[in-house]
């Protein structure tokens, strides 16, 4: 179990991970070089000597300081009073999943719950600035791995992320959020009401001490958890150059599998996939197929918890007459704008006339209207 | 020796009879003015002194007083500056004072006696006949425009000595010094060139074209959203084309507003053209609003009858926007000023384009990048109150290169035939009400007027469930829905009419209804 100690050793500025990682190979304990930094006991040459090669005199002066200012017992017990979980790599609570990956971070700040060790769990990735057919393939992902009971891990950003983790806890499932902040803070603070789902569905998990702000840097290292954390990575929209490509590179690095969404060769939004399939990765075919081949490889973490829903989407049927049809046929996930409807339809309706239908579509929720002026199909045309 | 000439000040578009009293007397020799007098009016006295000396009249060494009555109102402008010289020669015996009986004069002086234009001639004589005056004596150049108010003799002279001849002549032999201007309306050159202007010219963008229509028929406030180059101002500066022709009664108002503005032109006075305004982004409020020192009609007064177009809505500063919150609903602008209020007429369609994101290619996510913040930043920049007063809201979207190539649109003359069909509609509708236009429609008119069958009812009903709109989004639907229904030639708003305007207001929740998509 971790202690005040730990937490005092994790939080010290300029002390990073392989730091940590010295001082601990040097020192069995935190609560050891907490003693060895504040003491005056032994000789300075002495104690100067201990952390040769580790940390200059400047630093540790500096440490010592900082040591002086930081009261133990206050700090760790503010930590619960926040309701924060932390562990680090050597409780027994820390995820198995990220002790098996190189260098697993020191410390590890939870709120709400752990994701489960013997239940399958999936990362869903992609794009911020997603399209419409990424927002689709997201919620339709996060909704059957929700039903499945598999856990969804994600990094809660806009976009990809927050659709799918969203859709999971809709469905009924539960799905962590491992954030490049302090787990006190919500970021983007539009995800806010996800944030507060997670704390109960599911948990929020962050390897920076609760009250860091978001920093460009902080991602990757956040990155390196959401994919150690998962048995499976799905990348569902991304860039030529994209964070989610190094998300993937780092999920290879620890030998999770890669699943991604393909996608058309003119969706800029989908060459970072394309590329990962020609490079080798696993191609998701629909999310049932995908699950199918999980089962297969992880038969032991397959759980199917809550077999509640009917699986496939429900579409409701309506009438509609011949020209609705043609209309209703040239739609498209991919939002199209009025007059792209008139020429893919080919039909001698007037623009007023092919509107009118749309919106009366989008009345009755068989189509929608993503963007001002653009109609998009509900449901992906039918096989 | 005193003497009593007429002369006429500004107030807002209208005018006052301002009576110059002049005085010359024996006592220390002098020339002094009062009357609340600003800097341009005191300047009258060297003026009018060295012009009279060099028109050959010789000033008396004697004291000189001049009033300006009503004293307590301040004037303004340079048109004193004749009526004081008048007023001098006539104490000074020159001619008869009974001439003077019932005439106006108006006018700045040159050192040579020159008489030269001075801006709101129209005004002041429109007043000058509903006082009762049978003259008015102004500059040649403004001769013109003084003779749009009517019935009123106007003379136009060129130098101080010609008026000063009409004044000493009989009745019969004045018509051949200074003859009566009688202004004549007909097609001008300005005519010509705004039907050069013509809906034609827009190819495809048949949603947009529909939409302006529809603005221009029920005078509801139009916003275009759409990429760069889609064709947002061409739509703007054809609108003016499609509203009906300015009404005799209207070419008055926005000919006062011109004149009052110093902009009528001597071979043009009377404005037969709806009038199109397009401040750039970095005007000023007292531009928009008319009010620096001297206030003189802004460009929102300018706009009067016409069109007002922002284009790159969200580059205006908020203050400037939030400064026609006011005239958007009072369809005037009132300005106070340290020495008095002043009231322009300003009501325009107002018709704003902008990008849906700072890049402009929103929501084509091949060429834009911008976050979702951004594009909400981008938005939020105009104002709430500004947009709630725009009825219509419509996308342009880039127009495909095959339509480029297709046959011309329809002409604006084809469209103005629908539009006015639609204003005879309105006009028989709101005959003795408060209300012009479906645009001006509020909850009560909207109530009366606006009224839904069972089908209609349940259109709108679903309506609001899918799109979530406000109360005020509602009203909106209903009063653009009123005008498609005019345009159709239909008494009672059918679905079709409701759907359409529906269309028009349903970007509003995800463009400015806030956070929940994620």
């Amino acid at each position: 179990m971790s202690d005040k100690y730990d937490y005092w050793l994790h939080h010290l500025p300029g002390v990073g991970e392989r730091t940590i990682r010295k001082l601990l190979a040097v020192f069995s304990k935190p609560e050891e070089i907490y003693e060895r930094l504040i003491s005056p006991g032994a000789g300075k040459a002495e104690r100067q000597k201990e952390f040769e090669g580790i940390l200059t005199g400047k630093q540790k002066e500096a440490l010592a300081a900082c040591t002086k200012s930081w009261s133990l017992e206050e700090e760790y017990e503010k930590l619960a009073e926040m309701g924060i979980q932390f562990l680090t790599f050597q409780d027994l609570m820390y995820p198995q999943r990220l002790k098996e990956i190189p260098d697993p971070p020191f410390g590890l700040y939870v709120r709400g719950n752990l994701p489960k060790e013997n239940v399958l769990s999936v990362a869903v990735i992609g794009a911020r600035e997603c399209s419409e057919y990424g927002r689709f393939v997201g919620q339709e992902l996060g909704k059957t791995l929700g039903e499945k009971g598999v856990q969804v891990i994600s990094g809660m950003a806009r976009g990809i992320d927050g659709i799918s983790q969203a859709a999971a806890l809709d469905a009924g499932g539960i799905s962590f959020g491992v954030l490049g902040c302090g787990v006190d803070i919500c970021y983007p603070s539009q995800n806010k009401r996800l944030y507060e789902r997670l704390l109960t569905q599911g948990g929020i998990l962050s390897p920076y001490i609760p009250g860091t702000m978001p920093k460009a840097p902080l991602f990757p290292p956040r990155n390196r958890i959401v994919s150690g954390l998962a048995d499976a990575l799905i990348v569902v929209e991304a860039r030529q150059k994209s964070g989610t490509l190094i998300t993937v590179d780092m999920a290879l690095e620890q030998g999770r599998e890669v699943y991604v969404v393909p996608g058309r060769l003119t969706d800029r939004l989908s060459d970072g996939c394309n590329r990962l399939i020609k490079q080798g990765a696993g191609i998701l075919l629909s999310p049932e197929d995908f699950l199918t081949e999980m089962s297969d490889n992880f038969p032991d973490k397959f759980v199917l918890c809550s077999e509640n829903s009917s699986g496939k989407t429900n579409y409701e049927p309506f009438s509609m007459s011949k020209e609705e049809r043609i209309i209703y046929d040239s739609l498209d996930l991919t939002p199209k704008a009025v007059n792209q409807i008139c020429i893919d339809s080919q039909t001698k309706l007037s623009y007023l006339q092919v509107q009118q239908i749309l919106i009366r579509f989008c009345l009755i929720g068989a189509a929608k209207q993503p963007v001002p002026g653009f109609y998009a199909a509900v449901h992906p045309p039918q096989k | 020796m005193f003497c009593t000439i007429y002369s006429g000040g500004l107030d807002g578009i209208g005018a006052y009879l301002v009576q110059v009293e002049v005085d010359i007397s024996t006592g220390l020799p002098g020339f002094g003015m009062v009357g609340s007098l600003s800097g341009e009016v005191r300047e009258a006295r060297e003026r009018v002194q060295v012009a009279l000396r060099n028109a050959g009249f010789d000033l008396p060494p004697m004291k000189i007083t001049v009033n300006l009555a009503p004293a307590h109102i301040r004037k303004e402008g340079t048109a004193y500056d004749l009526p004081i010289a008048i007023g001098m020669l006539a104490a000074m015996g020159y001619f008869d004072k009974t001439a003077l009986n019932n005439v106006l004069f108006a006018g700045e002086l040159g050192l040579d006696g020159e008489i030269k234009p001075v801006r709101g001639i129209f005004p002041i004589v429109q007043e000058a006949g509903k006082s009762g005056m049978k003259c008015c004596i102004v500059s040649q150049q403004n001769a013109r425009e003084g003779a749009l108010a009517g019935d009123m003799d106007v003379r136009g002279a060129e130098n101080i000595n010609q008026v000063v001849d009409f004044l000493q002549e009989s009745n019969e032999k004045r018509d051949w010094i200074l003859p009566r201007v009688v202004e004549t309306v007909g097609a001008t050159r300005e005519q010509l060139q705004e039907e050069s202007l013509d809906f034609a010219d827009v190819c495809g963008q048949e949603g947009a074209k529909r939409a302006a229509e529809i603005a221009a028929a029920g005078f509801h406030n139009l916003l275009m959203v759409g990429q760069p180059g889609a064709g947002k101002s061409m739509i703007a500066k054809r609108i003016p084309g499609i509203m009906p022709p300015l009404t005799r009664k209207e070419s008055m108002e926005v000919s006062a507003v011109y004149s009052v503005a110093g902009l009528l032109k001597d071979s043009q006075p009377l404005v037969t053209k709806r009038p199109f305004q397009s401040p750039h982004h970095t005007v000023t409020m007292a531009a928009l609003t008319g009010g620096s020192g001297v206030p003189r009609p802004g460009i929102m007064s300018l706009a009067h009858r016409g069109v007002l177009f922002l284009d790159e809505l969200p580059e205006f500063s908020r203050a400037t926007l939030d400064c026609m919150r006011q005239p958007l609903e009072d369809r005037e602008v009132h300005l106070a000023k340290a020495y008095g209020n002043v009231t322009y007429p300003a009501d325009f369609m107002l018709v704003c384009a902008m990008n849906p994101c700072v890049c402009g290619y929103y929501p084509d996510r091949n060429r834009c990048r911008c976050t979702e913040g951004s594009i909400r930043k981008y938005l939020g920049r105009v104002s709430g109150p500004v947009l709630d007063r725009i009825d219509l809201c419509v996308e342009i979207l880039p127009v495909n290169i095959t339509k480029l190539r297709q046959p011309k649109g329809e002409s604006s003359a084809a469209i103005r035939e629908r539009v006015m069909k639609a204003r005879r509609r309105q006009e028989e509708r709101f005959c003795g009400t408060a209300c012009h236009f479906n645009g001006d429609m509020k909850t009560a008119e909207i109530e009366r007027y606006c009224s839904l069958g069972p089908a209609e009812q349940k259109v709108m009903e679903k309506a609001y469930e899918t799109m979530r709109f406000s109360a005020r989004g509602y009203h909106r639907i209903l009063r653009v829905a009123r005008t498609i229904a005019d345009l159709a030639g239909e008494e009672q708003i059918r679905e079709e009419h409701l759907l359409e305007a529906v269309c028009y207001r349903a970007g509003d929740r995800i463009y400015w209804g806030g956070g929940d998509r994620i």
